[in-house]
């Protein structure tokens, strides 16, 4: 993935967003039967000959580059209309795919079942809208909630917030790479790790940090019985949530009259919050061990660290959960992400007892953005949740392509 | 670092105290053994049939044929050998998991009680996994013989929702037991037992609200007999529920619970199908009017809190042998010694049950005066549920907890022969 926008947005093409795509459906469906037709042919040749034809390959490559740039366009990911023809480097999301190379004759028998969860899960990450059969409309999706959010935000600032483009880019990376995957351009499984594609510009340093030292180890017995492990915690949260529901109300009415939460309130709620990441951590096989039931800071491999208590604006501490609600959106999009991230984790781990990198750091992604998120609707923090998922602090932000990944995000213990 | 010297002089009362100490101790113990088999002996008697009824011999050929008496014990023959390879299976994990579940306070970030909770669910998780074979051959056994209709995958996930609970169930008595260890040391089962029968009532009460698919009887009827029953029983009105069940068995049942406001009898709908008459289900609703009468639920919670206390301590004994309740490393073996404290209650558990079922059975003919309707009950209920009519000594004592279908005959015969 290769990301070379500047974040301006043109609020005429974004009003008209949807409508200016009309051309490239009507160019998308045909390709799209091509495509089909070809990744047909792409697997017989890729059988016999154990790697795709040269023809096949560009073909196929230059579709799925299309089919990125369409969709950035689409979520407002990149701001200009797209050209018809896939070219590599002809628009500022673009994906790099490699040469033809050989592949296993196994894995590519059976790409379509193998594909299966992959595909899933880029379902869950990019999403979409459809209409009901009654009066209704369904929309889900990370991608599409974002870019549902991301077209008022847009039209009011003229400018795409840095978290949510760098979140459609990781949404979009993941789905390019199932396409190429199941299209035969590669053998590489798809990787869900948000820490690619990296962050291209200094991120927001967040209220509410992640810390997550897991060596990715998992315990076959822990992980068969997790759900049903996790239950006196989740028993045990629901009783801890309802003190927090009325603490949270209490440090609301402080810190909109003294423009600072209360001291005690504070610690009891992040320590609330806190706890709530050690379980969903646990359950969704983000970390190994079972948690504590305090929220002790520093008592668990994924953990939680907070700036002090500090000075808010009464009004945004007024109107915290009206301001909230795009975030909450977002946590509940990325929500479906961590569920299935879990699920695809539990029957890796069982076989293999390790956790597959990308998904752990999946699940640790949606735990720290949906922690944040919850920060602020209990007026821990003033600052907004940033939902790119990958965080550089200003003088850290990795922008070449030998660059590393953010320290201090996702650690290996 | 030098040991500091001792005077002698002060250790000579320490051994002269020791005996007079382990005589006080045997005193004790002699004293609570007493006052318990006193207790048990006085809680026995609260419930009789009449000393001199004498139970006359039954002759199982005039109620069944040979081919039911033959299909019966080849069905409760599976189901016996069954039962005990799976309580073979369930001491062997145990005992395995007393030795090495004390490695897996590894997997735990939790602090020591948190880690306890996490080392008893996962004991009970193991010894699940190896019952299921043993619950799906019982399920294959039972579905082949027509007695239950629950699917092989409806089993698994209810037995994987049961387990939840147990998980629940077992985190909160660690909670309590380990609690109690910390802030009271060895002497916590004098804390903890008390506190499991205040549960166990509290459980007793809840349990008529816990059923599901419950809902009043659609049987005017039936619903006549109990209200008269009721009142024969001296009861004030109880209510009276069915609950479906046909989906999932076709054994009937009945049931009477709860304590004080919320006592209720609730019949299967396995038992209103048609396959019994009226008169018969009469005597049902008189036996279980008969459990709510003679108090037989305090009753039950008082036997166990006779059990309680001596269990309790016995667990925390063995728990000595690693470092005691407060410490995870314990629990493992607590479960052991739990499990295999259960099964040798068992016998005696169950001659308690079957103490008061006799009673309830003899409370019935009293309260219809239909020996004829009881006799009819008995002898459908062993064709319907294939039950042996007449079973071996040993499983009689281990593992029946009601009287045998011939007992329950032959007390019928005997109240008609009374009067």
């Amino acid at each position: 993935m290769v990301v070379r926008d500047d974040l301006e947005r043109s609020r005429l093409t974004v009003f008209f967003r949807l409508l200016l795509g009309i051309p490239h459906y009507i160019w998308l469906s045909f390709w799209t039967l091509g495509a089909i037709l070809a990744a047909v042919a792409n697997w017989f040749a890729t059988l016999a000959l154990g790697r795709s034809p040269d023809l096949l390959h560009n073909f196929l490559s230059a579709y799925v580059r299309y089919v990125t740039h369409v969709s950035a366009y689409l979520f407002l990911a990149g701001n200009p209309f797209p050209g018809f023809a896939g070219d590599p480097g002809s628009y500022p999301i673009d994906v790099e795919i490699d040469p033809p190379a050989a592949q296993n004759r196994w894995i590519t028998g059976f790409r379509l079942f193998l594909a299966l969860p992959a595909v899933l899960l880029a379902s869950v990450l990019i999403g979409g809208a459809s209409a009901g059969r009654g009066n209704g409309y369904q929309a889900g999706g990370v991608a599409a909630t974002i870019a549902f959010l991301a077209w008022f935000a847009c039209l009011v600032r003229g400018r795409m917030p840095l978290g949510f483009r760098d979140a459609l880019a990781y949404a979009l990376r993941y789905s390019a790479q199932v396409d190429a995957y199941l299209f035969l351009l590669t053998d590489r499984y798809p990787d869900s790790d948000p820490v690619l594609p990296r962050p291209t510009a200094p991120t927001p340093r967040p209220a509410v940090r992640l810390e997550l030292t897991d060596d990715l180890r998992r315990s076959r017995l822990t992980v068969f019985f997790r759900g049903l492990l996790a239950l006196p915690h989740l028993v045990w949260l629901v009783l801890w949530g309802v003190a927090a529901f009325f603490a949270a109300i209490a440090n609301w009415l402080v810190t909109v009259v003294r423009a600072r939460p209360s001291d005690p309130l504070w610690r009891f709620l992040s320590a609330y919050l806190r706890y709530w990441a050690h379980v969903n951590a646990f359950l969704y096989l983000v970390t190994n061990l079972f948690p504590g039931f305090t929220g002790t800071p520093g008592s668990y491999p994924l953990d939680l660290e907070y700036d002090p208590p500090e000075r808010q604006s009464r009004w945004t501490a007024g109107f915290r959960l009206l301001l909230a609600v795009p975030a909450l959106l977002v946590a509940g999009a990325l929500g479906g992400g961590l569920l299935l991230a879990g699920v695809f984790g539990w029957f890796f781990a069982l076989a293999t007892s390790r956790m597959p990198r990308g998904l752990r750091n999946l699940g640790a992604y949606a735990i720290r953005y949906s922690a944040e998120t919850y920060a602020y609707v209990l007026v821990l923090t003033g600052r907004y949740p940033f939902s790119g998922p990958n965080l550089a602090e200003a003088g850290q932000a990795s922008v070449g392509p030998g660059a590393e990944p953010s320290s201090g995000v996702f650690t290996e213990g | 670092m030098r040991t500091p010297e001792v005077d002698p002089a002060p250790r000579a009362p320490g051994p002269r105290r020791r005996p007079a100490v382990r005589i006080l101790l045997a005193a004790a113990v002699a004293a609570a053994a007493a006052g318990w088999v006193a207790a048990a002996v006085v809680l026995w008697r609260t419930s009789t049939v009449p000393s001199n009824l004498h139970l006359p011999h039954v002759d199982l050929h005039h109620y069944f044929s040979a081919r039911e008496l033959s299909r019966a014990a080849s069905f409760e023959r599976f189901e016996r050998v069954d039962f005990l390879l799976a309580q073979i299976a369930l001491v062997a994990v145990f005992a395995v998991y007393a030795a090495r579940g004390a490695r897996l306070i590894r997997e735990s970030a939790a602090g020591p009680i948190g880690t306890g909770m996490l080392l008893g669910m996962l004991g009970f998780g193991l010894v699940w996994l190896v019952q299921v074979p043993f619950g799906l051959a019982e399920l294959w056994w039972q579905r082949r013989h027509g007695v239950s209709r629950e699917g092989y995958l409806d089993w698994l996930f209810s037995g994987w929702g049961g387990l939840g609970g147990e998980f629940l169930f077992i985190c909160f008595a660690l909670l309590i037991v380990m609690a109690l260890a910390r802030l009271l040391g060895e002497g916590w089962w004098l804390a903890a037992a008390p506190t499991f029968v205040g549960l166990a009532i509290l459980f007793a009460f809840l349990t008529p609200y816990l059923l599901g698919r419950v809902h009043p009887l659609r049987n005017a009827g039936v619903a006549g007999d109990a209200r008269q029953l009721e009142r024969a029983e001296g009861l004030p009105p109880i209510p009276v529920r069915q609950q479906d069940v046909h989906t999932f068995t076709t054994e009937p049942n009945a049931q009477a619970m709860g304590l004080g406001s919320s006592r209720r009898v609730v019949l299967w709908d396995t038992l209103l199908d048609g396959r019994f008459t009226r008169p018969q289900i009469r005597v049902v609703l008189a036996h279980e009017f008969g459990h709510l009468a003679r108090n037989h639920i305090w009753k039950s919670l008082a036997w166990y809190a006779l059990f309680a206390f001596p269990g309790t301590f016995l667990i925390a004994v063995a728990a000595r042998r690693r470092g005691g309740m407060s410490t995870p490393e314990a629990v493992p073996l607590a479960l052991l010694v739990l499990v295999v404290l259960q099964l040798l209650a068992l016998p005696l558990e169950n001659l308690i049950t079957r103490h008061l079922e006799a009673e309830a059975d003899w409370r019935a003919l009293e309260t219809t005066h239909d020996p004829r309707a009881a006799e009819g009950l008995f002898e459908r209920l062993a064709t319907t549920s294939l039950a042996e009519p007449s079973p071996p000594m040993w499983d009689y004592l281990l593992l029946e907890n009601h009287p045998t279908i011939a007992q329950r005959i032959a007390m019928a015969q005997a109240w008609k022969a009374g009067r």
